[in-house]
């Protein structure tokens, strides 16, 4: 266990640059999202299309933001298994709220912007029973996100008797509205995504974020109110759950209680954060991994449609790929370590 | 230096009690810590040394006794109570954060913000934080090329090294070091009391935990035994031996009639 | 019937769809009504909230009160999966019915649970869905699911003016919707479709299933990429959720889907809505099933079955096809009833 003085002094020995650049997961991953660009694209050629791109760019913005969630979630060593049904509850109960002015012929921008305070209130409710059961009741994350999910799941049932709620389809064109390949939806998703990581990486916020994922109690022990941050993330993952939510009420005009539940959205956002190169055990992740992990699994699951792929092979390609980038993670960490 | 008793202590403990569940960690522990001075706390495993300095930092709160420092009646709610009155604590093997560069861990709970608006709405400057925890680190004696490597990158002894680095140049009045020389080598460990003592002439008062006996009779001025959570012996290190010391920890010389 | 397309962590999906499921089980089954009768039946479905259940439950509901029967009616709210349906049917025959009606979510997967019924001396009836050993069936009241799905090829060739605008040179493109690739009706259905264009309609194109796991967001991606990839001229959404999803994808692709037709099943009120309406993305048929009548029926049989009279061993319901010029009351009374 002994090191010489010197060993405090001199830095341990660089990696070389080439190993530091082929094993970083942020570029690997680039460099997979255009090769399957190019692969779809050489199969089918409308792939490269201004209307195929804005299909890309919606199916992102669904995932997108309980991706990113789920990055401040686990980077801050924890897991929300809830953000699916948070998504499925918040639309049905927003779809539920709005239906009135929908009938009323109200303004759909002033319907839409109720709506999305709508679903931010209840997906911070949803948060916030997370966090409460996390700080105050001591439970694990994983058991704590799972009552939200369940106690989500069942309201949004409830709530909606299992068949879509409300019907606007004003949102639908609406959606659809834009300049180019990005609609005004797709936009303001991609606003929201980049300021969420700005704050992830640029503020002290996202600091603290960092350091109670990697040491919780160096964290406590630097003065870092860790119990308040922890409450604030998860309120924010129920919030920007609550805003997906919102977004597939604008995308097909209702609300469903089966939406993001029924496809597992919750490990679909997961596993686009582990793609990234996130850390399961917290304290590791990045925004851009997230990003392109979660541009990678919208390619994919498109892009074999788009070539009329059989749909049970799709899922195989993705757990084909979730397993290639774990692998890669666990290769690269094998390379870091220092005795 | 002076063990100067009419001197207002820099750090004062005063009847210290502290209960885990239904064990008794600190029974009636008081011990006083002044400027320029380096206090050995020692004591074997559960004595209640950790307890104490949890207490001291706030990461615990006592049942019962009373905090005081400068003269004053303090009750700390959490860590950042104790940094904010100048108390920095060296934590054993727990103190950084391993995916945190060695800049930001220096910073850590005390992060540089941009200044203007953006500042103001949080942002850090890591730029500045990275510079500045260069000479932070030089100015305790300790240099480390690149602050922007991560933690884990680190080996233990530069870990332990940055531990202390930090600590020591954030302390206004009490700096508390747990096991600073754990997992060192002679060489390192050297290093590391030339830093107490270069603290100790910066005026800062230090209170020292370790069990390697010689390093506290190396290093310090005044020696507190702890016992099952009590104090059981309070001198000056001029009155101990190792063999002195290692019976009052043990408790064989109170047996053998010393 | 969930398949789930993610796998990352089995136990999550699994144990979450559990959670889920007894979370909601109590607040989703209406209560039996406690008068004592004659004789007491149980009646199990799979996802109970869903409106064609709910409409089963009517007619099930009025023909228990009208032959005093104490109808114990249950099932999973949502989940449509012999895991949820066991235990249910497990409890249902320990309160000793004289019969049990049960539409089974697995062809097999129940057998042995209606095989101990049958031993204890519980008639056992099959409603919509079948099991795959008919000896322990006492009857079984279904809708037509082949005729059905010829039904709807009939009606979307039809919608899509086969006669005139799809030809050997340039084929016309269809999409086909489905829930679930293990549901037996969905899958009789397609069948049925897919035997009916082959047989009559060489020139219509199909494409590979989209799988919308009960999502209209996620049917309505899968569509939005076969516009984008394909010159398609009609959809089959072979249930609503279907239906939603290719409604708003078509609303969403505006000119580009401007002559797509949609054939959707069910007669759920919003697919109903939705053709009266007309316009963009609107249905042009609906294929509708009975299910008030099969409850009723089945009802019926149960009660004279276990009073010693014979009857049917299996009936078969047609479904039928509903047309924007179809008068409103015959829609009303095709409509499906919400909870």
């Amino acid at each position: 266990m002994s090191t010489s003085v010197d060993a405090l002094v001199t830095t341990v020995k660089s990696q070389s640059r080439v190993r530091r650049v082929v094993t970083n997961q942020q570029f690997v991953l680039f460099v997979v999202l255009i090769a399957l660009i190019l692969f779809f694209a050489s199969r089918n050629s409308l792939f490269f299309r201004v209307g195929e791109f804005s299909n890309l760019f919606t199916d992102f913005s669904g995932l997108v933001l309980i991706a990113l969630a789920e990055t401040y979630v686990i980077v801050a060593g924890g897991i929300d298994l809830a953000v699916g049904s948070t998504a499925a509850v918040s639309g049905v109960v927003a779809a539920g709220w709005i239906q009135p002015l929908v009938n009323h012929g109200v303004n759909q921008a002033v319907i839409l912007l109720v709506g999305t305070l709508a679903c931010a209130v209840v997906g911070a409710l949803a948060g916030g029973l997370s966090a409460l059961l996390i700080t105050a009741f001591d439970l694990v994350p994983f058991v704590a996100t799972l009552v939200t999910y369940s106690v989500g799941a069942g309201l949004a049932l409830v709530i909606s008797h299992g068949a879509p709620v409300g019907y606007n389809p004003g949102a639908i064109y609406w959606s659809a509205s834009g300049i180019g390949m990005i609609t005004w939806l797709v936009a303001i998703v991609l606003v929201v995504a980049v300021v969420l990581g700005v704050v992830l990486h640029l503020t002290v916020y996202g600091r603290y974020n960092f350091a109670i994922g990697s040491n919780e109690f160096a964290a406590r022990a630097a003065g870092i109110a860790v119990r308040r941050h922890l409450i604030s993330v998860y309120v924010l993952a129920g919030v920007l759950a609550g805003l997906t939510g919102m977004f597939f009420y604008i995308r097909s005009g209702s609300g469903a209680a089966t939406t993001g539940v029924t496809n597992s959205a919750n490990l679909v956002a997961i596993a686009a954060v582990v793609i990234g190169g996130a850390s399961l055990t917290g304290g590791v992740g990045r925004w851009a991994g997230t990003m392109l992990g979660a541009a990678v699994l919208t390619v994919v699951s498109d892009g074999l449609i788009f070539i009329n792929v059989p749909p049970t092979w799709i899922q195989v390609v993705v757990g084909a790929l979730i397993a290639v980038a774990a692998l890669l993670q666990s290769f690269r960490r094998r390379s870091r370590r220092v005795p | 230096m002076t063990i100067a008793s009419e001197r207002t202590p820099v750090l004062e403990l005063r009847n210290i009690t502290l209960h885990y569940g239904s064990v008794e960690a600190l029974h009636d522990v008081s011990i006083k810590s002044y400027a320029g001075e380096v206090i050995g706390l020692v004591g074997d495993n559960g004595a209640g040394k950790s307890s104490l300095i949890k207490v001291i930092s706030g990461v615990n709160t006592a049942d019962s006794g009373e905090v005081i420092v400068d003269g004053v009646r303090r009750h700390w709610r959490s860590p950042h109570d104790s940094m904010a009155a100048g108390i920095e604590t060296l934590y054993q093997d727990s103190g950084l954060a391993p995916d945190l560069s060695i800049g930001s861990n220096i910073f850590l709970g005390r992060e540089k913000r941009r200044s203007g608006l953006l500042g103001r709405l949080g942002f850090v400057d890591q730029r500045a934080m990275e510079k500045e925890a260069l000479e932070q680190l030089a100015r305790v004696g300790i240099t480390i090329p690149a602050t922007q490597r991560t933690v884990s990158e680190l080996s233990g002894g530069q870990r332990q090294a940055v531990a202390i680095g930090r600590a020591i140049a954030w302390a206004k009045h009490v700096i508390v070091l747990d096991e600073p020389t754990n997992h060192l080598g002679a060489r390192q460990s050297a290093e590391v009391l030339n830093v107490i003592k270069s603290a100790r002439e910066q005026g800062l008062s230090v209170i020292f935990i370790s069990h390697s006996l010689p390093h506290v009779l190396e290093v310090t001025d005044r020696i507190i035994v702890l016992r099952l959570g009590r104090v059981v012996r309070d001198a000056p290190t001029s009155e101990f031996t190792v063999e002195s010391l290692l019976g009052t920890i043990t408790g064989l010389n109170e047996s053998t009639g010393s | 019937m969930k398949s789930r397309s993610w796998r990352l962590t089995k136990g999550v999906a699994i144990a979450s769809t559990l959670m889920a499921s007894s979370l909601t089980f109590a607040v989703g089954a209406p209560m039996a009504s406690a008068a004592p009768h004659r004789y007491t039946i149980g009646f199990v479905v799979g996802a109970e909230a869903d409106p064609f259940f709910q409409s089963m439950y009517v007619g099930a509901h009025a023909e228990a009160l009208k032959l005093h029967v104490n109808l114990v009616w249950q099932g999973d709210p949502v989940d449509y999966s012999p895991a949820t349906q066991i235990p249910v049917v497990q409890q249902v025959l320990a309160l000793k019915p004289n019969a049990l009606i049960i539409a089974p979510t697995d062809t097999k997967a129940l057998n042995p649970y209606i095989a101990a019924a049958v031993r204890s001396h519980i008639k056992v009836f099959n409603v919509d869905s079948g099991s795959s050993f008919q000896r322990n069936i006492t009857s079984w009241v279904t809708g037509n699911n082949t005729q059905g799905g010829k039904a709807a090829a009939d009606a979307l060739a039809t919608a899509m003016h086969y006669a005139t605008d799809c030809t050997a040179a340039k084929k016309c493109d269809v999409a086909i919707g489905v829930s679930s690739l293990t549901t037996s009706t969905d899958a009789a259905r397609v069948a049925a479709f897919k035997a009916e264009v082959k047989a009559k309609y060489p020139y219509i194109e199909m494409l590979n299933d989209v799988v919308s796991q009960s999502q209209p967001s996620v049917a309505q991606s899968a569509f939005a990429q076969d516009i984008s990839a394909h010159n398609l001229a009609g959809i089959f959404a072979v249930d609503g959720t279907d239906a939603e999803g290719a409604t708003a994808a078509v609303k969403a692709a505006g000119s580009a889907g401007a002559s797509i037709k949609i054939v959707g099943y069910d007669g759920y009120a919003n697919n109903i809505a939705s053709m009266v309406a007309g316009g963009l993305g609107s249905l042009s048929a609906i294929i509708s099933q009975q299910p008030t009548l099969e409850g009723t029926l089945i009802i019926k049989y149960a009660v004279a079955a276990l009073q010693g009279k014979k009857v049917p061993h299996l009936q078969t319901l047609p479904n039928i096809t509903l047309l924007p010029s179809t008068p409103a009351s015959v829609l009303a009374k095709y409509q499906y009833v919400a909870s």
